[in-house]
């Protein structure tokens, strides 16, 4: 491998790793406190596609990522209303409300952009920090991205010294190990698993909208095409860690950004069998032939008070 | 077994196969797929289209014609299969949600078998039998490996079963893709990659024999197994074992029930029926393999299962639904320009009304993990 492609390399998984990573912590920090958002599929879903009709109608990526968020919050309140207030079953209401976020974000596609399909819509500019982008061939190829990759490791600093440090990240950890104890000590278990429900619809539409408006400029139907099971396998896959779950996310990137790699530089992998990795990864891992299993003991269980 | 008074509680007059509140069991469904039509009624409105063609582009693809019918029928048998699966797995508390990648090794099985030399000079219908046989072996294996991993290390089944789907959906890929699996030798440049056609001894026959109408005999089979279903359930010794495992292993395990064994066993069975659709699917509709031809239809099977609540009278009555609905989606969108998705609203629509509607369905019953 060439410099130059190595820099490609880097900068294609980082940039295909991004959507995952923005959801993936999400989820992570949800399933730390005892929710299973299956749904994340379909929130990065209405993230996207908000976000790229507002783009698009008022011409600003920045109005179309603020959209994704608003557009995400009335998904995230079902979800949170189903699993926390109604103790529905997460795998299955999660799992309904992503058939109908595909079918109406379709809907909505067609409505709204109907003929005019394929049509770009505005999206992020690539910007490299300064000094970084002076680097040779790695700073045309990897250090120029959209902000929102700049913003990311930040997020999952933050997130992590959340979880890690602050009263409320211990609160969290405590809602997804023992909601019980959570209660006892005067704290609501539901009303936090209704705050990391939000929070992961928000992060999800961010990785939704990147995707749309930072990075292909447009939006097709079902877009996300199992990003978000992929998230949600990443979180598996870095036992609940966040800065595993943060290189799980880079290595899944970098097993799509393979695909485009591998065959430029003349060897025949089976595309399928690279896309397929990650699952089999995450898959090995939960299976416990990768390490002891780590999940949050009252992860997918309702709170009965 | 070990004694013959452990076993006793079987046989007690006062267990009975279907102790859930059936009118109120049957309300929910019924007024969740009705919300759900009327919700897809004012979509169709809102879109300016008008709502009387649309119905009756709806009803002429799910009825308009005996190839119509045949359709939806075929579609409604791989979700039967699917959600017997499901249910059967689900009396003991398991959620099977890998109904898409036991399916799609079904077919990848059907489709190798069938191809297999010598195969398809084989007498007495064994040219699809032995085929689908196989098939029901891979899915039984695929579902297994969840089963075991759930027996052996605890993990979580939703988690190991979504993950084999995804898996599954990727070997079809990698199948059709490889010229030293199942693709066929390219024809020109244009063509997706596909498996060669099964033969034709190796297609499963039609009721009536004739094209117009394609009923395969996947329908019988799939009406028989649900009646086998509706017995192992209710009246056998394995169905009262697997409702004992999912409602208290600690009770089961000392009434001399193995867990780990129930367990494994009922996600064999789940993955068999996976793989039987997929062997239906394939000899009976598709005819070669392709990528992604298992698109959404475990997943399809999956929420007939759950919206049955456990009975298999509700598989019947829910795949029967999806299937013409499906159907008739597809038609709508041809003849009167309304998007299949609306279809795939309405359909999300009524898993999470069913899925909500859990909260006051099961208040009645003994808490459930």
């Amino acid at each position: 491998m060439t410099t130059e492609m190595l820099a490609v390399f880097l900068g294609s998984s980082i940039r295909l790793a991004m959507p995952l990573l923005l959801a993936a912590i999400g989820e992570l920090v949800s399933e730390r406190a005892g929710v299973l958002n299956m749904s994340l599929e379909g929130m990065m879903l209405t993230g996207a596609f908000a976000g790229a009709v507002a783009a698009w109608a008022t011409g600003s990526p920045v109005l179309g990522l603020v959209a994704a968020v608003a557009a995400v919050v009335p998904v995230a309140l079902l979800q949170a209303f189903l699993t926390n207030t109604l103790r529905a079953n997460q795998i299955v209401s999660g799992l309904g409300l992503n058939i109908l976020i595909l079918g109406a974000t379709t809907l909505g596609y067609r409505e709204i952009f109907g003929a005019r399909s394929r049509e770009a819509i505005p999206g992020f500019d690539k910007w490299s920090p300064p000094g970084l982008g002076d680097i040779p061939v790695f700073g045309e190829a990897v250090f120029t991205q959209v902000w929102l990759v700049y913003a990311a490791p930040l997020i999952v600093i933050a997130v992590a010294m959340m979880l890690r440090t602050t009263a409320l990240g211990i609160a969290l950890r405590a809602a997804g190990e023992s909601p019980r104890v959570l209660d006892r000590a005067g704290l609501s278990a539901v009303r936090l698993r209704y705050g990391v429900v939000i929070f992961t619809g928000i992060m999800a539409a961010l990785g939704g909208a990147f995707l749309a408006i930072g990075d292909i400029h447009t939006f097709t139907e079902g877009m996300t095409n199992g990003a978000g099971y992929l998230a949600i396998a990443a979180v598996i896959f870095g036992k609940w860690d966040i800065v595993r779950t943060a290189i799980a996310c880079l290595l899944f990137g970098a097993a799509t950004a393979l695909q485009f790699q591998l065959p430029a530089m003349g060897i025949e992998v089976p595309s399928a069998l690279l896309i397929m990795s990650p699952y089999l990864l995450a898959f090995l891992s939960v299976a416990g032939l990768v390490g002891r299993q780590t999940a949050p003991r009252a992860l997918a269980v309702p709170y009965w008070r | 077994m070990t004694t013959e008074a452990t076993s006793t509680p079987a046989r007690a007059p006062s267990w009975r196969p279907h102790a859930v509140a059936v009118p109120q069991g049957l309300l929910v469904p019924v007024a969740a797929v009705l919300g759900a039509f009327a919700c897809g009624a004012l979509l169709v409105v809102a879109t300016g289209l008008p709502l009387g063609q649309a119905a009756s582009a709806f009803v002429d693809g799910a009825f308009g014609s005996a190839y119509a019918i045949s359709a939806s029928l075929n579609r409604s048998v791989v979700y039967a299969l699917v959600g017997l699966g499901f249910i059967f797995a689900n009396r003991a508390n398991l959620t099977n949600v890998g109904g898409e990648g036991q399916i799609a090794v079904g077919g990848i099985a059907a489709t190798a078998v069938a191809l297999a030399p010598g195969v398809g000079q084989l007498p007495f219908g064994l040219a699809f039998i032995v085929p689908m046989l196989a098939a029901t072996l891979a899915g039984a294996f695929w579902g297994g490996i969840a089963g075991v991993l759930k027996a052996r290390v605890g993990t979580n089944e939703v988690i190991s079963t979504l993950l084999l789907s995804f898996i599954a959906t990727w070997l079809v890929y990698w199948c059709v893709q490889s010229r030293q699996l199942l693709r066929q030798p390219m024809t020109s440049a244009a063509t997706l990659p596909e498996s060669p056609a099964i033969p034709e001894a190796a297609q499963l026959p039609l009721l009536t024999g004739d094209y117009a109408s394609p009923v395969t005999i996947g329908l019988p089979i799939a009406v028989g197994l649900a009646i086998l279903v509706a017995v192992v359930l209710g009246r056998s010794r394995l169905g009262f074992q697997l409702k004992a495992v999912g409602l208290n292993p600690v009770a089961a395990m000392r009434a001399g029930f193995s867990t780990q064994q129930t367990v494994v066993l009922a996600f064999l069975v789940a993955g068999g029926f996976g793989g039987l659709a997929g062997a239906v699917m394939l000899l009976g509709d598709q005819y070669s393999l392709k990528a992604g031809f298992s698109s959404g239809y475990g997943y399809d099977g999956l929420v007939v299962g759950l919206l049955a609540r456990g009975s298999v009278s509700g598989v019947m009555a829910a795949s029967l639904l999806f299937g013409f609905l499906r159907s008739a989606g597809i038609t709508m969108e041809m003849s009167a320009g309304v998007p299949t998705a609306l279809v795939v609203v309405i359909q999300g629509l009524i898993v999470v009304a069913v899925a909500g509607a859990a909260f006051w369905l099961d208040r009645k019953q003994p808490a459930r993990g």
